[in-house]
């Protein structure tokens, strides 16, 4: 007889009790591919920094301001390879609802700095030369269906206008990608003189700097001399790796994210020890018809792998299943998500953690049973069965 | 309608009885309920919490004025001739000193948390002695009140429990300059014990503020009425500021983690699902296994009825064991969980994981529902099972 069917004969032998423990593992893998996804896409901005790009903020708090002089001192502080020095606007696009993440920023040195943000050369040409030109993210712009060209207004919720009102006229005059899928490219840059020079509040000052080392492992000792250099002034540094600030940020959000996700993964787990347990005593029920495949010639090994196999297959099936649920969600919010969590996906790598716990629910729950088949005496099986 | 009565109750005790001969599948049973019960109640419990946190700070007889479109405090600026016009405007309270308004200054600084060990944003608010006068509700726990046009700081509850380095006494240094910590002051738990409070006059020349504010504070004459207030500012081109009173202000702020609570009842809901197919699996197997005992009492002449109510009595003790049980879990682990998260102002809000009641409530009838549905549909099967296809199957 083909194992197969056979194998195919003992799980479907009760098909109600089939579904009802597919269907705890389906919805266990699912919840595990979105939740993880979500952590994941909560996570990234910190995995994608660059290793050698540090950030220098005033050390009362990066929400003030630093004086452009320190622009200069920081370039030749030696170790830097390129420094550049932006200022957060506090842009709306209309409503103050709809945000927009939008920066001053000195433009040629902070393509130098941001490797990532690609652009066609002619467009950054343009944004070069158009004083009022503002480069603006792929997915920022199809979000608000921007085109080059377009002029858009984007009023601040922080700075007034010197001519009134709040808001800003800027021309696209680049479209931005990332140098890879997860890179955000829901914001915008404009120039920083035509800032400086249109808002009420006047006076040389940047929000922060950002800049690269020729070499990660001049990181420390660069912090060390920007952050001295500016000691005991009226406005003192605190420099540290683009990668320790993004991870600092967001544990500013806390351990909430990390409660939220130790319960739910607690829940996963035991759903599936719950589910393991009847997989396991659905076998184990079988006793006396594997006595009976013995007595028929099966060998042990044979009836070891038939029962292994079949705890594998149907945490298989539940749990692929599951994990494709899981992806259709992930895909399906992902665009009405975009502008929260841009960099939501279910890769590969989620995935493959998705599979190994498969594996080893199957291992496991189907790894005693057979054990126990393979040690089987069949005597000793059929005396119990009276 | 008596013996019937009485044979639900012996079916029920012998099926509770023999719950320990089906002791792995009657865990499996309550590990499932139970769970499902935990998560839900951690999502309310912090949800609850925080909005707690939040309501409890807004007063219905003060009004707050922000620059319009800037939505936090923190992004808002006020000038000093814009707080004189709004304290000769109408609807604004005053007593002997005057017009009670309160101009307030937001400087964000750095402090240690805790629970991690890194650097995470607290507001550090400039106040005067009208502002003090204002918040009632604000109770010195320890030390004094700051003395005007010195570097002294009171810290809220909530700060101090969350962040290393705020106590009585401390030097706390914000850039060039060094802080005292003088006192510590309680809000009744609510969001202003997240902050920290120093004259408004030394925070403008310390931190480069010159004359200029974030936001007024402004006692109504009539409770709730924004309106005479909302008009002077329409009919002054120079007041381009939004006025709400500040119980609107923190109840928008507080619905920030409502997020919580949703996605809690949604994981909640669909672990429901599974967990209800587990503990289907369960009673069903359990059932299956005890076919020929369900047979034997039918045939004795306990009615069909009563085999019915006895699994579903079984499955709905397993399940509310579960609940209580994670109740319980959820209860030590969760109630009273100090945490902190960054808020709507950019800033660092301290709240507590509150159980309440009502959420246990919430929990009860999760329990029961998984309870009542897992056993619904095998108790169904059982009983209407033939006894004699029973007895063959079993052999």
């Amino acid at each position: 007889m083909n194992e197969f069917y056979l194998i195919y004969k003992n799980m479907t032998r009760k098909p109600l009790r089939l579904f009802l423990t597919c269907f705890a593992i389906f919805i266990a893998f699912l919840i595990f591919g979105a939740v993880t996804s979500l952590k994941t896409a909560l996570n990234s901005s910190v995995e994608l920094s660059a290793d050698n790009r540090l950030v220098v903020f005033n050390r009362i708090n990066f929400t003030k301001s630093l004086p452009i002089a320190y622009y200069q001192k920081v370039a030749a502080v030696e170790g830097v390879k390129d420094v550049t020095h932006l200022n957060w606007f506090g842009g709306y696009y209309q409503e103050p609802a709809r945000q927009v993440v939008s920066m001053a920023v000195e433009p040629e040195s902070y393509l130098r700095v941001y490797k990532e943000v690609v652009v066609p050369e002619d467009q950054k040409r343009a944004w070069f030369n158009n004083r009022q030109g503002v480069l603006v993210g792929e997915k920022l712009a199809q979000i608000y269906g921007w085109k080059i060209g377009d002029r858009i207004p984007i009023s601040s919720n922080i700075f007034t206008h010197k001519d009134g009102g709040y808001t800003w006229e800027f021309v696209v005059s680049g479209i931005f990608k990332g140098d890879t899928e997860q890179y955000d490219t829901r914001q915008m840059l404009f120039h920083y003189k035509y800032f400086m020079e249109t808002q009420t509040f006047g006076g040389d000052w940047i929000g922060w700097m950002a800049l690269t080392t020729e070499d990660s492992s001049l990181n420390e000792k660069v912090a060390k001399t920007i952050d001295d250099t500016f000691a005991n002034s009226q406005n003192e540094t605190d420099t540290s790796t683009e990668k320790a600030f993004n991870k600092a940020f967001i544990e500013q959000i806390g351990n909430i994210g990390l409660i939220i996700f130790s319960v739910v993964f607690t829940a996963f787990f035991t759903i599936l020890v719950v589910v393991g347990n009847t997989m396991a005593l659905a076998i184990r029920e079988r006793t006396g018809e594997i006595a009976v495949l013995k007595t028929l010639g099966f060998s042990s090994s044979r009836i070891f792998r038939m029962v292994l196999s079949e705890s594998m297959l149907v945490a298989l099936v539940g749990g692929l299943s599951g994990l494709a649920a899981a992806w259709l969600l992930v895909e399906g919010v992902k665009t009405f998500l975009a502008r929260f969590l841009p960099n939501l996906i279910l890769d590969g790598n989620i995935a493959l953690q998705a599979l190994v716990f498969m594996l080893l629910l199957g291992l496991i729950t189907g790894l005693l049973p057979a054990f126990n088949a393979l040690r089987l005496n069949i005597v000793t099986a059929f005396n119990r069965q009276q | 309608m008596g013996s019937l009565i009485a044979q639900i109750v012996s079916v029920t005790l012998m099926n509770l009885g023999s719950l320990r001969r089906r002791l792995w599948m009657s865990l499996a049973m309550v590990l499932a309920s139970a769970v499902v019960v935990a998560i839900l109640l951690a999502f309310l419990a912090m949800a609850k919490g925080f909005e707690e946190t939040m309501r409890g700070a807004g007063s219905s007889q003060i009004a707050i004025l922000m620059r319009e479109g800037s939505s936090t405090e923190l992004n808002s600026v006020i000038l000093q001739d814009q707080v004189n016009l709004i304290g000769e405007s109408a609807g604004v309270a005053r007593d002997a000193n005057g017009p009670l308004v309160s101009p307030e200054l937001y400087v964000i600084v750095d402090g240690i948390k805790k629970s991690s060990g890194t650097e995470a944003n607290i507001p550090l608010r400039g106040l005067n002695k009208t502002g003090m006068d204002m918040r009632t509700n604000m109770q010195l726990v320890e030390g004094r009140m700051f003395t005007p046009g010195t570097n002294e700081m009171v810290v809220g509850a909530g700060v101090l429990r969350e962040f290393n380095g705020f106590e009585i006494g401390k030097e706390v240094r914000f850039g060039k300059n060094l802080w005292k910590v003088v006192g510590v002051f309680s809000t009744g738990g609510n969001i202003f014990e997240s902050e920290l409070w120093a004259d408004i006059k030394t925070i403008q020349s310390h931190y480069n503020r010159g004359n200029s504010y974030q936001s007024i504070r402004t006692k109504l004459q009539n409770d709730s009425d924004i309106k005479p207030l909302q008009d002077s500012i329409e009919r002054e081109p120079r007041l381009n500021l939004e006025v709400q009173t500040e119980q609107e202000y923190f109840a928008s702020q507080g619905k920030q983690l409502q997020y919580i609570a949703t996605f809690g009842w949604i994981i909640s809901a669909v672990m429901a699902l599974g967990a209800l197919a587990g503990a289907l699996n369960t009673m069903y197997t359990s059932v299956a296994d005890r076919a020929k005992e369900i047979a034997t009492l039918r045939a004795l002449g306990f009615s069909n009825f009563s085999a019915f109510c006895g699994t579903i009595a079984e499955a709905m003790v397993l399940a509310v064991t579960g609940g209580l049980l994670g109740s319980l879990a959820a209860f030590v682990f969760f109630d009273g969980l100090n945490t902190s998260t960054l808020g709507g102002s950019f800033t660092q809000v301290v709240f507590s994981f509150e159980m309440s009641p009502d959420l246990f409530l919430q929990g009860a009838i999760l329990a029961l529902a998984i309870g009542f549905v897992s056993g619904f549909f095998p108790a169904w099967r059982a009983a209407r099972m033939p006894v004699i296809v029973a007895f063959r199957h079993a052999a």
